[in-house]
């Protein structure tokens, strides 16, 4: 019992961080239709100035604003050269997500010439490893990375969905066409969910560096996240967020309790059941083709 | 009588089709103008240029003897405010919502939250009871006077409607043409109206226009044009 508690708690974790990272997915996708591949280039990049900033003595909070402001940074920049041109042309979405494939794969391989694949230590700067948590010890890291995500998911939804900028971000959403004949700037929209984004991805990023470690090529854990989203419904914020917890739980449990080997089988097992049966992913709504 | 719109020479295309082809007009302060025409005619096109949605490929659009902006929140800014053609209201957002984004064209947002609210909500009381619903459960025409009570919080300085009846039950049309007819008549504020609907457009308009095929062919008050000979035969459908 206390083992499955331990697990749980872990897995719990696990699920926050894909679940912030699902929603800077479905944030993007659902104001602009495509999925911002780019996204595991970002996590990455906020990971290394994390790691950057802690080598240079920095403590861990500093040291996630530097990762903070690193991933919206890098978010920013990305929409300004490599999709809004794009946007100008009337691209179709197809192009804007194959652009966004080419980022990440630039950026990934550019750090790889930089700094090599080592990996590299993010210390937790945590003094214990383990929390005891009533009778069973829980993972320090693990249960700060469950608050902070939560935290931060909770702050992102009193943002949409109490805020004037965040009510301009749903309704560009919804209808990005009307939201311009409102008076909104569609680019200033834009800037708003990919600074929200970058935030999402350095979150992640930092405690994955931390709980495993920082190499050029950790973005591929945010593939699990767009798995999370798809599960959840493409565009959907409660779906992500759902579709998160999901696969962090049974990610978590699978190895804990069958075998790591087969980790992976699950995930993309549930993902083509629930698509077989829910082709719009368990929150999705519309029946547009996904790309 | 000073003039708050003017249309000059107006040229629009979709693709190599030609939707609007010469256009000019203007709109009165403090009138209701309307454009009639049938189907394909380019009121919609007109309307879509008038309000920043559809770029102009030549003449001149002057709001106040001043050219419009290029980008459609900017239009919007400058007190361009349109109803579209089907409402086009957020469905998934609330109606409290829907009436916070029309603001945002709007520089001094405080003030429209605290009077232009209280007065849209008592121009369209049913709205007041409808607040925290979402917009898509709303009936058409409720949905109508939302879409109309959202331009009306941008306190435009015209206010374009794009078909205002479509799909909508008489008796509902006659409560919308008589809101639209009120706050022209209590405000004094400057409309634009398409309709196919060409009875109840030229019955409230001060001044009307015929558009056909891109082109205007007739003008004249609203009464002027209800008792045109060609008027009737093509658009009132009266017989002699």
């Amino acid at each position: 019992m206390a083992t499955f508690f331990q697990q749980f708690i872990t897995s719990l974790s696990v699920g926050g961080l894909y679940a912030l990272l699902a929603v800077g997915y479905a944030l993007i996708y659902s104001v602009f239709d495509f999925t911002n591949f780019a996204f595991g280039a970002v996590m990455m990049v906020s990971a290394f100035a994390g790691y950057f900033a802690t080598e240079f003595g920095v403590g861990t909070l500093p040291a996630m604003l530097a990762a903070i402001a690193a991933g919206v940074l890098l978010s920013v920049v990305v929409e300004l050269t490599a999709y809004r041109p794009m946007r100008k042309k009337n691209a179709s979405r197809l192009f804007l997500m194959i652009s966004a494939m080419g980022v990440n794969i630039f950026v990934t391989n550019l750090f790889l010439c930089l700094f090599g694949a080592n990996l590299r230590t993010l210390p937790t700067g945590l003094s214990s490893n383990t929390i005891p948590l009533g009778s069973v010890q829980v993972g320090a890291i693990d249960l700060v990375a469950l608050i902070v995500s939560l935290t931060a998911l909770l702050i992102l939804w009193g943002f949409l969905y109490k805020s004037r900028p965040g009510i301009t971000v749903r309704a560009s959403a919804i209808d990005m066409n009307t939201a311009g004949l409102m008076g909104i700037n569609v680019n200033r929209v834009s800037l708003i969910v990919f600074v929200i984004s970058g935030i999402t991805a350095a979150i992640a990023g930092m405690f994955f560096g931390m709980k495993y470690t920082v190499y050029p090529a950790m973005g591929t854990i945010s593939n699990k996240a767009f798995i999370a989203s798809v599960i959840g419904g493409l565009g959907s914020l409660p779906g992500a967020v759902l579709g998160g917890f999901i696969l962090g739980v049974l990610e978590t449990l699978v190895s804990g309790y069958i075998s790591a080997t087969y980790r992976d089988f699950f995930s993309f097992l549930v993902m083509i059941l629930v698509l077989m049966f829910m082709p719009n992913g368990l929150m999705g709504i519309g029946n547009q083709d996904k790309l | 009588m000073s003039i708050l719109l003017e249309v000059k020479d107006l040229h629009s295309y979709y693709g190599g089709i030609c939707a609007l082809d010469g256009v000019s007009l203007h709109i009165n302060q403090g009138e209701i103008t309307s454009i009639i025409g049938s189907n394909g005619a380019g009121k919609s096109t007109l309307m879509r240029t008038i309000a920043g949605d559809k770029a102009i490929n030549s003449g001149e659009i002057l709001l106040e003897g001043e050219a419009l902006p290029v980008n459609v929140h900017q239009v919007a800014a400058k007190g361009i405010s349109l109803v579209p053609e089907g409402r086009r209201i957020f469905p998934a957002l609330t109606v409290r919502e829907n009436l916070i984004l029309g603001t945002c064209a709007n520089s001094n947002y405080k003030k429209a939250m605290q009077e232009t609210y209280e007065e849209v909500l008592t121009l369209f009381p049913i709205l007041k009871k409808r607040l925290h619903q979402s917009g898509g459960t709303l009936s058409g025409g409720e949905q109508q006077m939302l879409a109309i009570g959202r331009a009306l919080m941008a306190h435009p300085k015209l206010l374009c409607l794009d078909e205002p009846s479509l799909g909508l039950a008489p008796i509902i049309i006659d409560e919308v043409f008589d809101k639209i007819q009120q706050l022209n008549r209590d405000t004094g504020l400057t409309v634009l109206l398409v309709e196919q609907n060409a009875y109840l457009a030229l019955d409230v308009a001060h001044h009307a226009y015929v558009l056909n095929t891109g082109h205007i062919t007739l003008e004249g008050t609203g009464a002027e044009l209800a008792d045109n000979e060609s008027v009737q035969d093509e658009y009132l459908g009266i017989r002699r």
